[in-house]
């Protein structure tokens, strides 16, 4: 009797504490997607604010693929809709968050990693509070208690914040690094850390219940990539099934001028590069035939609205 | 991807305790302290991997050393025992005299390898400087050993062993399991306390059952130390990497707020741990010994090393400083001292002596380092200046009619104590003694609030919230340790509480750490402080 008791006070308590993490993270959770809010990560999270079920691409990563992709040119160039929700040093735990988020409210019909991401190890504490996020957003927001107003208590959630570059972070700046010989053919594999693997294998599971389909990219960097990386992702693409590009591999087609299209010493592309990576992005999506030419539909017309702004802006 | 470099990691408070939990509450007692040993040696492996031999060696090492010891004494026993009474005496003392040699040789072994490889590289480069400054070219390489985790805790312990089996204190064990677990029971491994074999190891040996109120007082302590540590010590440390690593760019006021910060975060870092250590240990139904006591309600130097890290004083009090004082040599010096110098100075040169010897372990078992030593060097003065100055003292508050047991008075010493801690702490933390001196006379000369009324205090690593939040906390702190101070004990208090308080507290606590815990996104878990000593 006595152990039934405890078993009923216990399972009384959990019940309570669930209902308390409920109620806080209702209250914590950003009304809105604008720093103001409190949204974390703004520029990512700009994927909100977009209209239901109009992007096409989906990006994920770290640094890497907000500099290097640009979705209003990919727009100008193709009429095709991406975003890029790729964040500084972001690791898979939080991509899988970004792509389960996207999801909700957009039905891409492509999500793209950036793989350098798939070489961050994730840290198993930040891992559990991404996952506790999900369900309770105090875990992800609990930081907001310094700004949190009374609107907090009341208001709903409502997210109407678009990103004018869709995610894409510019940059002129030129720091230029040797072109050096960054990609020397080795049979060596670079092992993927341990647990990754198993992020990367959400993803695709989620892209295939979503009927997207998963392309594993790798675009340029000197810094931050070699040959026996690519043959890890290499062969991760061949175990989940999934395509993989490695734009390292691809002078002729991309053709990145290591003394002027990078913004810092071949870490990041600077806007030079990333036109060159995205207009043979553009080629690869158009082969494809999953895609088709929105610029005239009067659904995606405020993304005319943001290309002008865009172009007046970087002056691309 | 899991680590297991910290208490605090998810590793172990949601793998490793809670699977040690469950398997200790459902198998025999015959089975459960074998869970407890292999959980030990698989939570030391995790953490340490090959270095694991180490602690190996170590044990079977207290293990053999200790039975020898306990073979010889039981022989001399009975040697002496058979021997004519004029000849016991002559018995006694060349036994003895064999049994330090074993002693020492085991102790060596021990204390041996903890040098080798904690203080090899320091030792070779002060040769290095040595001989630069005498004009030499030669020069040694620095090693760079890797050591294993908690080995300044558990070589006390061993140490601990085999001097309470010379003294006769416990028997030798001849159970070669139940010393292994008593050498490496795991929450305890990495930062202490450190325990005595008569305090742990047969409570550990017989592994009781496991008592549901025990488990509810485990989770409680174990949610304050998150607390502690994730609320203040991990905030703090954004403000205080940024000072200590900067110092140049700072002046006095921001380097007092530092030095006051860091003596709370290591407070709350490794007092936060032991609360989490000791509830570990209290699920299982085993008491280990208090690692704190309010050390910030001391009214003097002595008391404060009294109330923090409670267990190493102990083991320099009872293993350096007694029977150093009690040798034949310091005892002839005192009664020529008393002589000479009188009552009170007299035995003060004896203990000055064997004080010193304390204090340069004391700071030396911090780290291989000339800031350690200072450090502490530092607090030898401060407590043999007490000694000195204590006759001097009550005269002058009796001259003045200045109770000494009033509130005020207590108060004043305790604000004096915390404030020559926190300078302490300050060449403890500095890079190196050097920068520890730069930071201090900056704290002198250099004393401004530019930087509070410009605002830029805020923009250091901390916000104003940072800032308030902590106080809160403090506050909080501070008022628990005056009913503790008056003998309440709060958590059985709680206990006798209706079922509903009870949950009220455990919300409170967990609420408290998920909305004000420095953790996630901007936060980076910070290792356990002591771990690293």
């Amino acid at each position: 009797m006595i152990y039934v008791k405890r078993g009923i006070g216990i399972l009384t308590f959990l019940l309570g504490l669930t209902g308390l993490l409920l109620v806080t993270s209702s209250v914590f959770v950003p009304k809105n997607n604008t720093e103001e809010s409190g949204m974390e990560e703004v520029s990512a999270n700009g994927i909100l604010g977009e209209k239901e079920n109009t992007i096409d691409v989906l990006i994920v990563g770290d640094s890497e693929s907000y500099a290097s992709i640009s979705p209003m040119q990919l727009w100008r160039d193709a009429g095709y809709t991406a975003y890029v929700t790729g964040t500084s040093a972001q690791t898979l735990d939080y991509s899988l968050q970004m792509v389960k988020r996207a999801f909700l409210t957009q039905a891409p019909k492509m999500v793209i990693l950036e793989t350098n991401a798939v070489y961050r190890d994730v840290s198993g504490e930040k891992a559990m509070i991404s996952r506790l996020g999900e369900y309770f957003s105090i875990f992800q927001y609990h930081n907001r208690w310094k700004h949190i107003r009374w609107d907090d208590f009341k208001g709903d959630v409502n997210y109407t914040w678009t990103n004018d570059f869709k995610g894409y972070r510019h940059s002129k700046a030129v720091k230029s690094c040797e072109k050096k010989d960054y990609m020397k053919e080795t049979s060596e594999i670079a092992d993927i850390p341990e647990g990754n693997m198993e992020y990367v294998k959400e993803i695709k599971n989620l892209c295939d219940e979503h009927g997207a389909k998963l392309l594993l990219l790798r675009t340029p960097s000197t810094l931050n990539w070699n040959y026996a990386k690519h043959n890890g992702v290499k062969k991760m693409a061949e175990e989940l099934g999934c395509e993989q590009i490695d734009m390292n591999l691809m002078d002729e087609e991309v053709q990145i001028d290591w003394e002027k299209d990078t913004r810092d010493k071949g870490d990041h592309l600077n806007d030079y590069g990333a036109e060159k990576v995205t207009r043979v992005l553009t080629e690869y999506l158009k082969e494809t035939g999953l895609f088709q030419d929105h610029r005239k539909d009067s659904v995606y017309a405020q993304w005319n609205e943001s290309l002008k702004r865009y172009t007046n802006v970087t002056g691309l | 991807m899991l680590s297991l470099s910290s208490y605090f990691s998810v590793t172990y408070l949601a793998l490793i305790l809670p699977v040690t939990v469950v398997l200790y509450a459902v198998l025999p007692q015959r089975f459960r302290r074998l869970v407890l040993l292999a959980a030990s040696y698989i939570f030391f492996w995790a953490v340490s991997e090959k270095l694991l031999v180490f602690l190996l060696a170590a044990t079977c090492s207290i293990h053999y050393f200790g039975l020898w010891l306990a073979d010889m004494q039981r022989e001399s026993d009975a040697c002496i025992a058979a021997a004519p009474k004029e000849q016991r005496k002559e018995l006694r003392r060349q036994a003895l005299r064999k049994q330090r040699v074993v002693l020492a040789f085991a102790i060596g072994s021990q204390l041996g390898t903890l040098l080798v490889l904690k203080y090899t590289p320091f030792f070779t480069s002060n040769i290095n400087s040595l001989l630069q400054f005498a004009g030499s070219s030669v020069q040694f390489e620095i090693p760079a050993f890797v050591m294993p985790i908690g080995i300044s805790f558990y070589t006390m312990q061993a140490m601990s062993y085999l001097f309470d089996v010379y003294r006769k204190i416990i028997p030798a064990d001849r159970n070669l399991f139940r010393l292994a677990l008593f050498m490496s029971f795991f929450p305890q491994i990495m930062e202490g306390p450190i325990c005595r074999y008569s305090e742990t190891a047969e409570q550990l040996w017989e592994a009781p059952k496991m008592q549901y109120q025990n488990f509810l007082s485990g989770i409680q302590r174990i949610f304050y130390g998150v607390m502690k540590k994730l609320v203040v010590a991990d905030r703090l440390n954004l403000f205080i990497k940024n000072i200590f690593s900067g110092y140049e760019n700072y002046d006095g006021f921001v380097i007092a707020v530092a030095a006051v910060c860091y003596t709370l975060q290591l407070y709350m870092d490794f007092s936060g741990t032991m609360d989490l250590v000791i509830g570990s240990g209290e699920i299982f139904g085993i008491t280990m010994p208090e690692n704190f006591k309010r050390p910030f309600f001391s009214a003097s130097i002595s008391e404060f090393w009294k109330r923090w890290h409670i267990t190493l004083g102990a083991w320099f009090k009872d293993y350096i400083f007694y029977p150093m004082s009690m040798s034949k040599p310091l005892k002839k010096l005192t009664v020529k001292a008393r002589k000479k110098l009188g009552n009170h100075f007299g035995p003060l040169i004896a203990g000055t002596i064997a004080l010193f010897c304390v204090w340069l372990s004391n700071g030396l078992w911090h780290g291989a380092g000339w800031h350690y030593i200072f450090f502490g060097m530092y607090h030898f003065a401060l407590i043999l200046c007490g000694s000195i100055f204590e006759p001097f003292a009550l005269k002058i508050t009796g001259k003045l009619h200045i109770s000494r047991s009033s509130r005020p008075y207590r108060c004043m010493q305790i604000i004096r104590t915390g404030i020559l801690v926190c300078i302490g702490e300050l060449f403890f933390r500095a890079h190196g003694l050097r920068a520890g001196l730069v930071m201090f006379k900056k704290m002198v000369t250099d004393f401004r609030l530019t930087t509070v009324w410009d605002q830029s205090f805020f923009t250091l690593g901390m916000d104003r919230h940072d800032f308030l939040i902590t106080a809160v906390f403090v506050v909080f702190l501070f008022i628990i340790g005056i009913y503790q101070e008056k003998g309440v004990v709060l958590r059985q208090c709680l206990a006798r509480r209706n079922v509903c308080v009870q949950y009220l507290c455990f919300y409170a606590l967990i609420m408290f750490v998920v909305i004000f815990g420095a953790y996630g996104r901007g936060y980076v878990p910070v290792d356990p402080m002591y771990a690293g000593f």
